[in-house]
């Protein structure tokens, strides 16, 4: 086990105090930006990279990935207390977290999800460890059809699980396509959608629209619902933390299936929005609580946290090894090593072998690290659902604001923030699924940007798709998904005819 | 008082509003197939068409009195009218007073504005909490994260 | 914002114009916004941040730098705000040829005449790299092979730097390419190194993991003469072994990207030439030589007319190939 070796050796790097501490106070500024929506990982990175130039390449980077750790937790406390994802990967935690935290138990829903987060992690730095040089062959195979298959999987496994009006999810998700297409497309370079609106030549940044659909449109639902959160218990209960954590265990299977999900979307660049989106609706396809999801079950928090965490994880393995960049974090990281004096690329495992494998041990320690100061917090954050809603919410709506404005500087992107307030608040109420439209704001222009370079790379032939082996099996396990409600809806009405008003009614209780 | 019925066809003639939106900005890219493969307008008209049909069936089923809907005639209530404005309205000021008054000035004067008119909180504590929230954002953003947000026409013309 | 003092502080200050930089009498009052064209982590990008970094160090100005990201729409986010911040000597916007490229191919807000040029401050190189394993030596074999099969020809963006240089040497070559657009240069990096494409045009600091990896390897550069000797690349070869594209009978003589500064529009001559004059200072630092040589750029420094005189020949030279492929927005 040469890795195992070098793992070691790796160990020595990372563990010594001044690198624990850089970890500590890496991890801590990054549960700071990434509670904070408007502010993110990136900011962080960018923020500190100039600080990094004096150091060690190795403190360097295990100072800036231990902020990235730090803000993965982070990004996870909005959605749950607040229904805010601060981060795309973290919109799925919302889907049950946060009405675990509105049902009063929002120190459960917390340490849940960090639980799972740091499981899901974990797993994604064995993967590092031990199939570093298979994992980059494997990502090597994926080629613009390749892409568009991953993309598709995630669709699938997620679209029509929800249990919304059939039409109203296809007009959600048609929406969200149209609004990943606003902007300069890559395919063409021309300018698609802007409505005579010349600013928006940037596009619909994904944080405006969550912000938006997710904060204020909540925010909305709450107020007309007069809703006050159940009342937390005032004293802070550290023992439900440690209940919370030691309760994860009974869903191994869960756990599991979601950090191979999770590892999985990783490698093949499918990035882990996708990873938790797909971890998410796969669990609830398959859980035998699937009914619940949505209504604060807590394999609906375990699910997506710990794919997200796990793709995020071993995406870092194809940035060192390939140079791709997974995320806006990792792609200021690669800056930064290119000023370091480091290339991404195959050969970093050859030429720095004190940095690539001091990283890789920091991973494990830094996520020990991050787990345990997170943990720590989770009664101060969950205090703040103790704050009467009166005060809470304009000071949502200023977070909100300045999340909306920091994305780009840009005083429109806080307006349109606003209609997508009113939006979100619409479609709740008349149950039009968000998940799949934030889905497709998200992935939609990639799954298009991929499908349209294999339709040039094979002159306009579906066949692509079914070029090779890969490929294929992707496009049928997603074909299967999709067909799989069908399948099983038709099975039930052929067995007894079904009475519309009742099944429409149980279906409008729960959307997510 | 807002009826279930308004309040969906409402919502269908939005979305279709922005679906035909989305359809008649596509022609200015090009639809089908160039020898730049797939051109640029094609899913964008696509997905307008999508989502143009599927507000027309929303719409259709808003205004039929369908089993399921008939039962909710009322969906938004005077009282509930009026705490949505209660919320949003602020909001919407708060947000059209950034330009003029920079995000500071402004988000203190809606926090206060929010806590001390309806007297959810006396005025004393309702300023202490606008000026905390207000500093509160200019350390975090301006200083420890050199995030600049905008300081309004007043700022400027102050010659900050 | 800030213009009322500004205009008062540059109405004080008009006796020296730009053609003496040094002595140039305005002084920023306030924090200044760099204003990178482009996401974090690439080219422009890190150029921003290189600068902002080394002017911190040596303390070239009081004023505290923050740098910003608008690289929505392949940069014209970042330009159009250029543009709206007319008058504001505060925002300096770093980018590429695509400040006067982009609005010729597509419907963008912003014309490079809304900007005031600073300067161009590296050039970055154009190679022609294909798979490690292909069995061409050269580029008369890869386009004696390209000229019997359609090759599948990879870049950043569309109808920017990299397609404009696949339809050159198509023309030059006389073969047809395929090209296949992707977001950035790592990627197409690795789609060639994972086999989906025959080749790219990256710069050297995109590819260079890639070639001492051992996936791909340069065949030519698009350079009137070889690149500096450098430190070796990979066992045996450096920059300067990559041979010139004309020397293997690819008579593509020059084709660079510059990294452009640049100012908003109506700013005050004094308020250009004080940054004029700090890009300067830059450029004199040991930092920035290293910054140079660990990215693999070419160290120049146009301003003023020679800037204006690039400018202008490149717009004549994209504006041809433009119009040949019938990209010109009408």
């Amino acid at each position: 086990m040469d890795n195992l070796a070098e793992l070691l050796h790796g160990f020595t790097i990372a563990v010594t105090v001044p690198h624990l501490a850089l970890m500590a106070v890496g991890v801590l500024l990054g549960i700071l930006v990434g509670v904070l929506p408007g502010l993110g990982a990136p900011n962080g990175v960018s923020l500190l990279l100039p600080l990094t130039f004096g150091m060690q390449p190795v403190s360097a980077i295990i100072l800036l990935s231990s902020m990235y750790w730090g803000a993965l937790f982070g990004g996870s406390v909005t959605s749950i207390l607040f229904n805010i994802p601060g981060e795309p990967s973290s919109v799925a935690t919302t889907f049950d977290g946060y009405p675990m935290a509105r049902d009063g138990r929002p120190t459960t829903a917390l340490a849940t999800a960090f639980g799972s987060a740091a499981f899901g992690a974990l797993v994604g730095v064995v993967l590092i460890t031990f199939l570093a040089s298979w994992v980059a062959q494997v990502a090597l195979a994926f080629g613009p059809a390749e892409y568009f298959a991953v993309y598709f999987l995630a669709f699938a496994s997620f679209v029509g699980m929800g249990g919304a009006a059939p039409i109203k999810t296809v007009v959600a998700l048609a929406i969200g396509f149209a609004i990943a297409a606003i902007g300069i497309d890559t395919v063409s370079g021309s300018v698609r959608l802007n409505m005579g609106i010349d600013e928006l030549v940037k596009g619909v940044s994904f944080v405006v629209a969550v912000m938006g659909l997710f904060g204020i449109g909540e925010l909305l639902v709450a107020v007309e619902e007069e809703f006050h959160a159940r009342a937390v218990s005032s004293r802070i209960d550290w023992r439900e933390v440690f209940r919370a954590v030691g309760r994860l265990p009974r869903h191994g299977v869960a756990l599991l299936r979601s950090a191979a999900i999770g590892c999985w979307m990783g490698i093949t660049p499918g990035g882990p929005t996708a990873a938790s989106f797909m971890s998410y609706g796969i669990a609830r396809r398959f859980s035998r609580r699937g009914r619940y999801f949505g209504t604060g079950e807590v394999e609906g928090i375990i699910s997506p946290e710990t794919a997200d965490h796990a793709a995020g994880t071993s995406a870092l393995l194809p940035m060192l090894s390939l140079g791709i960049p997974g995320s806006a974090t990792a792609a200021v990281m690669m800056g930064g090593l290119m000023i370091w004096g480091l290339n991404p690329g195959p050969m970093l495992f050859v030429d720095q072998k004190d940095f690539v494998w001091g990283l890789i041990a920091s991973m494990y320690v830094g996520n020990i690290v991050a787990v345990v100061l997170v943990l720590l917090t989770v009664p101060v954050f969950a205090a703040l659902m103790r704050i009467p809603f009166v005060v809470i919410a304009p000071l949502i709506v200023i977070i909100c604001v300045v999340g909306a404005y920091s994305v780009s500087n840009s005083y429109l992107d806080v307006v349109m923030m606003l209609g997508f307030g009113v939006v979100g608040y619409l479609f709740k109420k008349l149950f039009y699924p968000l998940a799949p439209l934030v889905l497709a704001i998200v992935i939609g222009d990639k799954a298009e940007d991929a499908f349209r370079q294999s339709m040039l790379m094979s002159k306009g032939s579906l066949g692509i798709f079914f070029a090779n082996k890969l490929v294929t099996c992707l496009i049928v396990a997603g074909i299967a998904l999709l067909l799989l409600p069908l399948v099983l809806q038709l099975a039930r009405l052929w067995r007894k005819p079904a009475s519309p008003t009742a099944d429409t009614t149980s279906q409008e209780k729960v959307i997510i | 008082m807002i009826s279930r019925r308004a309040l969906e066809l409402a919502t269908a003639v939005l979305t279709g509003g922005f679906g035909v939106a989305v359809v008649t900005s596509s022609f200015d890219n090009g639809i089908g197939w160039s020898s730049a493969g797939v051109e640029a307008g094609t899913f964008p008209f696509l997905t307008g068409i999508i989502i143009v049909l599927g507000s027309i069936y929303n719409l259709v089923r808003g205004v039929l009195p369908v089993a399921s809907l008939a039962n909710v005639r009322v969906a938004i209530t005077q009282i509930e009218l009026r705490r949505l404005a209660g919320l949003f309205v602020p909001a919407a000021i708060f947000v059209a007073a950034i330009p003029p008054l920079g995000i500071y000035i402004a988000s203190a004067l809606y926090v206060f504005a929010v806590l001390a008119i309806p007297q959810h909180q006396s005025v004393p504590r309702a300023l202490a909490m606008a000026g905390a929230a207000s500093l509160a954002l200019y350390v975090v953003f301006e200083r420890m994260f050199q995030v600049s947000l905008p300081h309004g026409a007043l700022a400027a013309a102050l010659g900050f | 914002m800030g213009r009322t003092s500004t205009f008062l502080l540059s109405a004080a200050a008009t006796v020296l114009a730009g053609t003496m930089p040094a002595l140039s009498a305005w002084q920023p009052q306030k924090p200044i916004e760099f204003v990178a064209t482009a996401g974090p982590g690439g080219g422009t990008d890190n150029l921003a941040r290189a600068v902002q970094n080394i002017i911190t160090k040596h303390k070239l100005t009081e004023q505290p730098i923050v740098v910003v990201n608008k690289g929505g729409g392949s940069g014209a986010e970042g330009y159009v705000y250029g543009k709206a911040s007319a008058g504001d000597p505060y925002k300096v916007i770093f980018g590429t040829s695509n400040a006067w490229q982009q609005p010729l191919v597509s419907k963008v807000a912003f014309n490079y005449t809304d900007l005031t040029p600073i300067a161009a401050m590296a050039q970055d190189e154009f190679l022609l790299w294909v798979k490690q394993d292909s069995p061409y030596k050269n580029a008369g074999d890869y386009l004696k092979a390209a000229a019997s099969g359609e090759f599948k020809m990879g870049g950043a963006q569309s109808k920017d730097t990299d397609e404009v240089l696949t339809r050159m040497i198509e023309k030059v070559g006389k073969v047809k390419l395929t090209y296949i657009p992707f977001k950035s240069g790592a990627e197409t990096a690795v789609q060639l190194a994972g086999g989906h494409l025959d080749s790219h045009v990256n710069n050297p600091s995109e590819s260079l993991g890639q070639w001492r990896g051992g996936t791909q390897r340069p065949l030519c550069v698009f350079s009137p003469k070889r690149l500096p000797q450098g430190p070796k690349v990979t066992a045996t070869e450096g920059w300067s072994d990559v041979p010139t594209c004309v020397e293997q009978g690819l008579d593509i003589k020059q084709y660079e990207q510059p990294r452009t500064v640049w100012l908003p529009g109506k700013v005050t001559p004094e308020q250009a030439a004080f940054y004029v004059d700090l890009m300067k200072k830059v450029q004199a630092t040991p930092e920035w030589k290293d910054y140079i040589e660990k990215t693999s750029q070419v160290d120049t420094f146009l301003t003023g007319a020679e800037f204006d005189k690039f400018i202008k020949e490149d717009l004549e030279h994209v504006k041809q190939v433009a119009g040949e492929q019938g990209w010109l927005v009408k």
